[in-house]
């Protein structure tokens, strides 16, 4: 047990020699691997603020039922009575005709042009609340309601809830499939440093072989050099996404107070951090461990 | 201690080095194995040592079939081993004590006691004074004690030596045949490869003769 830690001590030891001896080198590594961590988690963060703004917005759907033009009031308390019956539906909130046509009056600025007009134009209308969000549901649901009698038009909105839900899953998709190229591409940079390291170490490799090194032991310190830089990109990549939402989400804030949102950019989490942190290290020491491997399997070796 | 049975060496290429030798080295004994350069003397030591696996036969060492032992297995053999090489295999992009602290290394020695050791090998071969220099700036002979230095550090029971005096002139070569003496007095085995016939008669120990890859004496 005791010679087993010395011996890890003693690989981690010489891993840091070898950051010491090619300080440049180990740098540029380290920079070009937390570039590439940096993109797929930057976009990550991106479109998980671009759902987390649009669920703010409410996409629970709504369903609007208007009446005939010619509907009396005494034919729109029957069919509200009706509505509440039906099942699916959890909320139902009667707009008069004079109602909507005071609140159009108000919000569109289009006063003028409304009290030109003879008549009011608008009829009665529901609005409704489904007790689901579920497509189908909601197409029986239609169906039901324009059923009934005096019921003009039975405007649905949820497609846009679909389509942005759709988003988020391409998005995710994508996020993840440049997470692959990039954390594969991790990989193959460590593995490349790896290889241009056992080249510079070839003479040294050979003569412990001869007098009696394990693979394990001559692996053992490539594999801590490849772990202990992906940690290091690793460190690079939230930094620099840090450094990214600290610069943008100050501006972003300040646009959206001024829009009435109180809508901050999200940064991540620390356990998100540390997670990318620990994927980093362990695609490092992946790295490494395929390079030394295929080059100590070579033909002719010890 | 080192036995051959029947061992046959076929090299990739067809060469055959070694006709099915059988040998035996007890304990504390001192070997010195010679013949013509192409004879199989290497490739009997690399057998020895575990560097090469017999194609045919057996080899045994310290109780083990090296045919049998896997990767790591052998590699923990040859850290029991004091091996030299006969073109030292010395690194050149450290000292004296680093090369020699390289074996040390290997079996995770503590920190401690790596310093202490290193210096006593050094000292054995005539060396302390030139820890911290880079073996470029070493004589022939000074790298070859060295090697010879790296190859005790461990204090091995067995120490194979490929022509350890090959390329040294006469008063650098009986220099390392007395070390060689020396050791085998303190019951380290030796077994060892060489042509040159002073440091044979200096030896004054067993031989085998190997003629193209057979034992003939």
């Amino acid at each position: 047990m005791k010679a087993w830690l010395t011996a890890h001590i003693q690989a981690c030891e010489r891993a840091f020699m070898r950051f010491r001896f090619q300080p440049v080198s180990s740098l540029l590594s380290v920079a070009v691997i937390g570039i590439a961590i940096t993109l797929p988690l930057g976009l990550y963060l991106l479109f998980a603020n671009i759902t987390a703004a649009a669920s703010r917005v409410n996409t629970d759907p709504d369903v609007n039922v208007y009446l005939a033009l010619n509907a009396t009031d005494q034919e729109a308390r029957e069919l509200e009575k009706r509505l509440k019956q039906i099942d699916g539906v959890s909320q139902v909130k009667f707009v008069s005709r004079e109602t909507a046509l005071a609140e159009m009056k108000r919000v569109a600025n289009l006063a003028d042009l409304l009290t030109g007009l003879e008549s009011n134009p608008l009829p009665h209308a529901f609005s409704l609340r489904p007790a689901s969000s579920n497509p189908e549901t909601l197409t029986v649901l239609r169906k039901n309601i324009a059923a009934l009698p005096k019921v003009e038009h039975v405007v649905m909105d949820f497609e846009w809830a679909q389509k942005l839900k759709r988003f988020a899953t391409f998005a995710e998709r994508l996020v993840m499939l440049l997470g692959i190229v990039l954390a594969s591409a991790v990989v193959f940079v460590t593995g490349n440093t790896i290889r241009l390291q056992i080249l510079t170490q070839k003479d040294e490799i050979e003569v412990s072989q001869l007098i009696g090194a394990t693979r394990r032991f001559i692996r053992r310190p490539f594999l801590y050099f490849g772990a202990v830089q992906g940690f290091f990109a690793g460190l690079v990549a939230i930094a620099v996404v840090s450094g990214i939402v600290a610069w943008i989400g100050s501006e972003v804030q300040a646009l959206t107070v001024s829009y009435g949102s109180e809508f901050a950019l999200q940064s991540h989490s620390a356990g998100q951090a540390l997670g990318v942190v620990a994927l980093s290290a362990l695609l490092g020491w992946l790295g490494a461990l395929i390079s030394v491997s295929l080059y100590l399997r070579q033909p002719g070796r010890l | 201690m080192i036995s051959f049975s029947s061992a046959k060496k076929r090299y990739p290429n067809g060469f055959e080095a070694l006709k099915g030798v059988s040998l035996n080295i007890d304990k504390g004994e001192m070997v010195a194995v010679t013949g013509h350069s192409g004879a199989g003397k290497s490739t009997l030591l690399k057998l020895a040592a575990g560097i090469e696996l017999a194609t045919q036969g057996s080899v045994m060492v310290n109780n083990q079939n090296v045919g049998q032992l896997r990767e790591a297995g052998l590699a923990v053999l040859r850290q029991k081993l004091g091996l030299v090489f006969q073109d030292h295999k010395l690194l050149f992009d450290r000292s004296a004590f680093e090369n020699v602290a390289l074996p040390l290394a290997i079996a995770a020695f503590p920190r401690a006691e790596v310093g202490k050791r290193v210096r006593a090998a050094l000292d054995k071969v005539g060396l302390l004074n030139r820890e911290k220099s880079n073996p470029v700036t070493l004589s022939g002979g000074e790298q070859q004690r060295l090697c010879i230095a790296r190859a005790i550090v461990n204090r091995p029971a067995i120490l194979i030596a490929d022509e350890p005096t090959g390329n040294l002139d006469q008063e650098y070569a009986s220099t390392i045949i007395e070390l060689f003496r020396s050791f085998n007095q303190v019951g380290v085995t030796v077994l060892l490869s060489t042509h040159d016939e002073v440091g044979l008669a200096r030896l004054n120990c067993r031989r085998i003769v190997l003629d193209q890859g057979s034992v003939v004496a």
